[in-house]
């Protein structure tokens, strides 16, 4: 088995993600409150190392890392050169556009401002829209936006909803579907593919 | 390359000048003539033969009469132009080429690349393919690291889906998933597509192995254009095995190609302490008829940015 380098997508969707490698050859070993970023299995084969979820595609894309564990909304935002081969099958949620009721329409024939902290995939959802469109890009709390007048919509993930509602906001498109996802560098899918597979398997894939 | 020297940068030059020259020697005993493309190509005629290339990418020039041009962005489309208005097919020609391409990147800057590259044209197709891919393999041991070069062929897709009634959009969703390997996706797609039982189930378990690989792929050819594209693959398959040199050669039918003209084998090359493809070409047939003429074409090209920075470590 080639030695592989996993990047983890720090948060609750990276630690979700270790708990797969639970009981395998691959299970990390962290000393409890330790805040370094980079640890190893028992056998030293494995290397894990944490980052912000959007370095994670970039690690892959530039091949300092084999592999990484990040959700699908990042891989969207990023667009990088990478092959996603598997759906983790969790941290599912959706990307939607939301708003108050009926103003949407209202805005077809102006701009339609749009909040966001994903403003490279709301420029690809509307590349092909007859809509005019501004992307005011925010790094937080993006449910605001509509609610001081700053956006007349948001894009962004939503898991139940809740939040949305709790700010009189509404769901008033459904866009892609979001999960968790493996994905790996092209090379070192070519060089490393059988090590790859049985990762694979490791993470439930048949 | 940035360098902060300049002893450091005429070093690398000198390096780099002599690889070149090697590479010159190896094609010119071949019996490649050195061809040198245009720099400037007409905008209009650029998207309209390669209609799903992002053309946001070129960079742009006017020129007095505010006609738009381009920086060349690909070096075969553009030599193909100058060879095509004064020859008509035959004899077989072999031109290679030392050049830079041009493309727009990120930030407002400009991506200047270097690139060698072959291009067989009108010659034997399966003799041909042989020549060209034992060339990128020679070029690719040239560069003191183990080397991968990955083998398919656009035919085998192709002519599955030629087969299939499927809309345009599903087709190129489903191209989009078989190319990123997402294997997961991909059964979801077809799935809800209700296409269940086809190649397209094991598609991405062709991959590997040469000799695994092209006996499964026979076993799910449907047509003349799948077993076409896999007699080409086993050609090369035979032939690098007679001459040992099979290791460091794989086939991998999922993989699609970079650009659109390609119809018949393509191949990539990878190394392993370089995150991208340093070699990539393939066979483009259909392509030179677009310039009159339909001749079995086929080159490929390898990215002297990337040999320079492998060999000048390999140097230290």
């Amino acid at each position: 088995m080639d030695n592989i380098t996993i990047a983890i997508a720090k948060g609750r969707l990276g630690e979700k993600g270790l708990e797969l490698f639970k009981n395998t050859d691959m299970e990390i070993v962290r000393e409890e409150d330790s805040r370094k970023l980079v640890f190893k299995d028992s056998k030293e084969k494995t290397t894990y190392i944490f980052v912000k979820p959007a370095d994670v595609v970039t690690y892959v894309e530039k091949g300092v890392v084999d592999l990484g564990i990040v959700g699908k909304d990042v891989i969207l935002e990023e667009n990088k050169d990478i092959y996603e081969i598997m759906d983790l099958n969790y941290g599912r949620c959706r990307f939607v556009i939301a708003g108050f009721k009926n103003l949407y329409s209202v805005k077809k024939n102006d701009v339609l401002r749009i909040a966001s902290k994903y403003p490279q995939y709301v420029q690809s959802v509307f590349e092909n829209r007859d809509q005019r469109i501004e992307i005011i890009k925010l790094n937080g709390s993006v449910e605001l936006a509509p609610l001081i007048g700053l956006s007349d919509v948001i894009v962004d993930i939503v898991e139940t909803g809740n939040t949305l509602r709790d700010n009189g906001l509404e769901i008033l498109e459904e866009l892609d579907p979001i999960s968790a996802r493996l994905i790996v560098n092209k090379v070192s899918y070519r060089f490393k593919y059988e090590t790859i597979q049985k990762i694979e398997k490791i993470l439930g894939g048949e | 390359m940035r360098f902060t020297t300049i002893s450091e940068e005429l070093a690398v030059t000198k390096l780099k000048k002599g690889i070149e020259r090697e590479i010159e020697g190896y094609f010119e005993s071949k019996g490649f003539s050195l061809i040198e493309p245009r720099i400037f190509q007409k905008y209009d005629e650029y998207v309209r033969s390669n209609f799903r290339q992002d053309s946001s990418k070129t960079v742009k020039v006017l020129s007095g009469n505010s006609r738009i041009f381009i920086l060349r962005p690909d070096i075969t489309t553009n030599v193909l132009g100058e060879i095509f208005s004064k020859w008509d097919g035959e004899p077989p020609l072999k031109v290679y080429y030392n050049s830079k391409i041009y493309l727009n990147k990120p930030g407002g800057k400009i991506l200047e690349n270097y690139q060698m590259g072959i291009e067989s044209l009108g010659d034997d197709i399966l003799d041909a393919d042989k020549e060209i891919v034992e060339m990128a393999t020679a070029l690719m041991g040239t560069l003191g690291e183990p080397f991968i070069l990955e083998l398919g062929s656009s035919k085998y897709l192709d002519g599955f889906f030629r087969e299939i009634a499927m809309n345009a959009s599903d087709e190129s969703e489903i191209r989009e998933l078989i190319s990123k390997k997402n294997r997961y996706s991909l059964r979801r797609k077809l799935q809800s597509l209700q296409i269940e039982g086809t190649i397209l189930d094991f598609v991405l378990d062709m991959q590997g192995n040469m000799e695994e690989v092209i006996k499964m792929a026979y076993s799910h050819e449907i047509n003349h254009e799948m077993k076409e594209a896999l007699d080409e693959l086993e050609n090369l398959r035979e032939f690098f095995t007679d001459k040992q040199m099979a290791k460091g050669i794989k086939f991998d039918l999922s993989m699609l190609p970079d650009l659109d003209y390609y119809d018949g084998i393509v191949f990539k090359g990878y190394c392993q302490s370089i995150p991208n493809k340093i070699l990539s070409g393939g066979r483009y047939d259909r392509l030179t008829e677009e310039f009159g003429v339909r001749v079995p074409a086929i080159g490929f090209m390898i990215d002297m940015d990337l040999v320079t920075r492998i060999r000048n470590k390999g140097e230290k």
